[in-house]
């Protein structure tokens, strides 16, 4: 971001561009591609961290599907890939892969690399799913610039592009290997909300065309486009509601919403939900709506008397809130328009998740977000945030408008969970550029045109013509020369603060694939638990290929994509009973989760155990959830039985039910002969820091089968049941 | 614990100074006889919770006979408490209420009679308090058809029994007793008439909103109301005010050790405690206003002098309150943020 506040200076000494003889437009569209440039290969280069402190792979859980069904798809072909019915995962009921997933990103990926092929480089696809993320991170930034461009000048475009290169907020989902739809969803996102802001500016059919498109990757790419099917007729309604109905927004948004939704319908998992469910009906009541206002419009041209006009006004816009009542309640008294979604109504009211539906409320980026993570995602933008506000009030236009609606709704909806953050960032970067651009131009004019009559010459001053016409804000600031030093001197600051914090987030916080862990040794060394793979490794080499894995759904993706075994569920959470039947088992007697086991045909089963390590993401610390879960669907699982006052434990003082279900057996299995740390005693758990309480755990109906160097992964074998005499 | 304590304390007392005359003078009724007037009573009584005092407990759980042919669920109550939040005695006697009417509603057989929801309160009832052995509150308890000893414990509901209110009530009461009681009906949050009312006015009222919105002269026009509202929305955002709401975090707790010490701030992310939100997220928002304010109102005033003493407080004011955030950032999160220097430079 450096970049924008240097052009002054280096406009002034540099000797290069004058013996180039370039005219200052020119000069000024060199720098202008130049630091675009840079920041295109920034934006690229900060999201490898991961690869140099790891390796080349693909990262957390959903990534693996995603890596899985891109393999897929290029080997077999799109056709396949689309009809592909899934028989690994879900056992016995499978998936039907194609009508349940959204595509673009693997459709993207599989692109790029036939693309990379026919160009003859022969690269694998695992490297582009890998490198896909930060490739549409760096045109992100393009699309920031242009947007900025679109809503305020050039220098803002610049900064924006500068500061959603690095942001941390983004960066947490668009690392090297965190290959998963958000990765190229924001990219449509922007793009889609850019091409519309341009189309409402214009009320060019063939920029909404675009926005329509944007639309359709988006929708293709990522379930977020709910968020621009509800934001987009927001704003339209917003723009009404201020009288500030024209033509141009009624091609724009017309054309968008038809053609997106006529667009949308071609991809199976959304379907008909355009027309049908609840969420999407504000966007088609703001286009009815449209439709009234055009109507009103050409018929008060038509009448030319007001009295007449207002009768007829009244009656026409009850008939119609009363026509539209009447169709959304018989629609959804009938059942043909869907009601809202638990997610969706968990964002409108945030308490609804944690009392109704377990499963979202029990992952940990569906939390509501503290202050601590949003300065961690957004540092300086925070502060910058209310000033870009202030200069869009004070520079109001339809896309400045949109810039501030969606930067608050989106702010809003990322306080309720923590992963929306990353819905936010590109309006807190376009208005806290708007903030330092503004800023810093007019500092730095007043500093170059110190000598000349301070009320003029203002507009001019970095250079940004174009936009030089209608710039009413940059009133010439009378500020003695030395306030503005100071002034701009804190913002370098600040701004350079905001560089070290996002390079050393991105280097320590995002860069972590977590499935291979890094811990730091006594001596300060980095050790590397590498448990994931080789447990999936060893499934691999040493199962039958027809064995089914029973694990907590978390790892399901990770175990079919890389162990190559069928599952019976995985992180793509669709059936609820499914899920609760594993959290049963899991939380049962032994001998009862057998005969679920039996039932399910499970050869495996599969745990994840901190305790040597202090791993605390550990299957003993999701246990709660299991059981709530399973007790969700099954009400013998009750959640106090698990409990000792409110309190989990597993020591000495835990419940009776908790020291012998079927999790904490196959967790502390041998666990109890261990010395974990020196000076305590056997069975220390090193992850809840105490001693357990039930050290001579018997297995009946399954035996350990495989526990990797640091316990982290412990498979057990099912065993067949005995000879019946 | 310190209130558990307390409220012992008060209770021995009580028992001390008050008469432990037991009385147990029971007319031979028939147990059909009891049962009616329970349920003349409970018809009498708001949700069916039934109002006992220490004679009522004495003639429905003490001088019948066991086997009872119904089984009664008590809740401890003590108006002198409800000042007491944390004890969340009001919140629960409504939930209790909730349980009792949601059963009523939902049994109207030979069942509803098995069950009867009551309520006894401390300072009309003490000696039936001592009588059931009760010296901490809240307390409810089921006393089954069986129980002979009313200070037999067994019956009593735990706390996680109660955690999530009326839902596990419930569970206790179904588990227990083999009743059904069924889902809880809550109230909606809007009656239906007052739904009506409320849809009404606004068809009413939408064609002169439009009216004014076509003219554009409503309070929608005025740039200020916008921003500050968006100001709001912001601030309330940043501050993790939902995050406050969705996990009902108290605005400060008091010191483990030191109980006159109060702790503002929590150490740790992910979490946060009320008043830690609002006031960083009131340093967030100071910073980026006076920015505002510095380049676009300071800059309209005449006066030199008066332009850089603002200044100058403005930018003191911003680089504290910049120190502090991270300071805070650093401190909860545990994390050293620093920069990567060439190692040459080392």
């Amino acid at each position: 971001m450096g970049a924008k506040k240097a052009s002054p200076d280096l406009l002034n000494s540099s000797f290069s561009f004058k013996s180039l003889k370039l005219k200052t437009k020119q000069q000024e569209l060199l720098l202008r591609v130049s630091i675009l440039g840079l920041v295109y290969v920034l934006a690229f280069i900060a999201r490898l961290f991961s690869v140099l402190r790891y390796e080349s792979m693909i990262h957390e859980f959903d990534p693996y599907f995603n890596y899985r069904t891109t393999l897929f798809l290029t080997e077999k072909g799109f056709y396949e890939f689309w009809n592909w019915f899934d028989s690994e995962s879900w056992y016995p009921l499978g998936r039907i892969i194609g009508g349940t997933l959204y595509p673009g990103l693997m459709v993207t990926a599989a692109l790029i690399y036939w693309t990379l092929r026919f160009l003859r480089f022969f690269v694998h696809i695992r490297e582009v799913c890998v490198l896909t993320a930060p490739f549409f991170a760096s045109n992100t930034t393009i699309v920031a610039y242009f947007f900025g461009k679109e809503i305020w000048d050039t220098g803002a475009g610049l900064v924006a592009a500068a500061l959603i290169a690095i942001c941390p907020g983004y960066i947490s989902r668009s690392v090297a290997g965190s290959y998963d739809n958000e990765a190229v969803a924001i990219f449509a996102l922007l793009l889609t909300f850019y091409l519309f802001v341009k189309a409402v500016k214009t009320g060019s059919l063939s920029w909404a065309l675009g926005s329509a498109f944007g639309y359709f990757y988006m929708v293709s790419a990522w379930g977020g486009y709910v968020f621009i099917i509800n934001l987009v007729p927001l704003y339209v309604l917003v723009l009404l509601i201020t009288g500030r109905y024209s033509m141009r927004l009624y091609v724009a948004y017309n054309c968008m919403y038809i053609l997106g939704m006529l667009l949308a319908m071609q991809i199976r998992f959304v379907g008909f939900q355009h027309v049908q469910s609840g969420e999407h009906m504000g966007a088609m009541g703001v286009f009815l709506l449209m439709q009234v206002f055009y109507f009103l419009d050409w018929v008060k041209y038509q009448l030319n008397d007001t009295k007449l006009f207002q009768t007829f006004l009244r009656i026409t816009v009850t008939s119609a809130i009363l026509v539209g009542g009447i169709a959304l309640g018989v629609g959804t008294a009938s059942g043909y328009i869907s009601p809202w979604t638990g997610r969706f109504y968990s964002l409108l009211d945030p308490t609804y998740a944690k009392d109704h539906i377990p499963i979202i409320a029990s992952v940990s980026e569906h939390q509501p977000t503290a202050w601590s993570s949003f300065m961690f995602d957004y540092h300086i933008l925070l502060f910058l945030f209310p000033a870009g506000l202030y200069f869009c009030f004070k520079r109001l236009s339809d896309a400045t408008i949109f810039i501030v609606m969606y930067g608050l709704t989106s702010l809003y909806f990322a306080g309720v969970m923590v992963r929306l953050i990353l819905v936010a960032t590109p309006a807190v970067c376009l208005i806290s550029a708007i903030a330092v651009s503004a800023t810093v131009k007019n500092l730095t004019s007043l500093l170059r045109t110190k000598q000349k009559v301070p009320q003029t010459g203002s507009t001019k001053g970095v250079g940004s013509s174009k936009s030089s016409s209608k710039v009413t804000l940059d009133q010439s600031q009378p500020f003695q020369k030395n306030g503005a030093i100071a002034l701009l001197v804190g913002v370098f600051y600040l701004l350079s603060r905001y560089a070290i914090h996002c390079t050393w987030v991105t280097s320590e916080a995002y860069s972590s694939p977590s499935i291979v862990l890094a811990a730091r040794g006594a001596h300060g060394n980095r050790i590397i638990f590498d448990d994931y793979r080789e447990a999936y490794y060893w499934l691999r080499q040493n199962t039958p290929t027809d064995a089914k894995v029973m694990s907590w759904w978390d790892y399901g993706y990770q175990i079919t994509a890389m162990g190559n075994r069928t599952v019976i569920v995985d992180n793509n959470t669709w059936n609820n009973t499914h899920i609760a039947t594993v959290g049963r088992a899991m939380s049962s007697y032994e001998d009862e989760a057998y005969d679920i086991m039996r039932s399910l045909d499970v050869n495996y089963v599969l745990v994840v155990f901190g305790g040597v390590t202090g791993y605390s993401s550990d299957d003993i610390n999701k246990f709660l959830w299991m059981v709530r879960i399973g007790g969700g669907v099954y009400p013998v699982i009750k959640e106090p039985d698990y409990l000792v006052n409110g309190e989990f434990r597993v020591d000495k003082g835990a419940s009776p039910k908790m020291l012998n279900c079927l999790m904490y057996k196959l967790c502390y299995y041998r666990f109890g002969e261990l010395v974990t740390e020196y000076g305590k005693p056997t069975g220390y758990d090193r992850a809840r820091g105490v001693e357990i309480g039930n050290k001579d755990i018997k297995l009946e109906h399954l035996e350990e089968a495989y526990t990797t160097s640091n316990w982290i992964v412990r498979i057990y074998r099912v065993k067949p049941p005995t000879n019946r005499l | 614990m310190a209130i558990s304590k307390e409220l012992l304390s008060l209770l021995l007392l009580v028992f001390y100074l008050s008469s432990i005359a037991s009385s147990s003078f029971s007319d031979p009724d028939s147990d059909s006889d009891l049962t009616n007037e329970l349920v003349s009573l409970r018809s009498n009584s708001e949700s069916g919770v039934i109002h006992l005092d220490d004679h009522g407990i004495s003639k429905f759980l003490i001088s019948s006979p066991t086997p009872r042919p119904y089984s009664i669920l008590v809740f401890f109550d003590a108006t002198q408490l409800h000042s007491k939040t944390e004890l969340r005695l009001q919140e629960l006697r409504r939930e209790f209420g909730l349980v009792s009417a949601t059963f009523l509603a939902n049994n109207n057989g030979s069942d509803l009679n098995k069950l009867f929801f009551c309520e006894i309160e401390f300072s009309r009832s003490q000696s039936s308090f001592q009588r059931f052995g009760v010296n901490a509150l809240p307390h409810i308890r089921l006393v089954t058809g069986s129980t002979s000893k009313l200070s037999d414990e067994s019956g009593q509901m735990d706390q996680s029994d109660f955690a999530r209110l009326a839902e596990s009530m419930a569970e206790f009461v179904e588990q227990r007793t083999k009743l059904t009681v069924g889902p809880i009906q809550r109230p909606p949050f809007l009656s239906k008439a007052q739904i009506s009312v409320i849809v009404a006015m606004i068809v009413i009222a939408t064609p002169f909103v439009i009216k004014r919105i076509l003219k554009g002269e409503t309070l929608l026009h005025d740039h200020r109301l916008w921003l500050s509202g968006a100001i709001f929305i912001y601030f309330f955002s940043v501050a993790g005010t939902m995050h406050n709401i969705i996990r009902k975090m108290p605005m400060f707790l008091q010191d483990r050790n030191d109980p006159n010490k109060l702790v503002f701030f929590y150490q740790g992310s992910g979490m946060q405690l009320g008043a830690e939100g609002f006031a960083v997220g009131f340093l967030y928002t100071v910073v980026g206003l006076l920015l505002a304010f510095v380049t676009n109102v300071l800059v309209r005033v005449r006066n030199l002098n008066v332009q850089r003493l603002v200044m100058l407080v403005a930018l003191v004011v911003s680089s504290w309150a910049v120190k502090q955030v991270v300071y805070l950032d650093n401190w909860k999160t545990g994390y050293g943020i620093h920069a990567y220097w060439p190692s040459s430079w080392q």
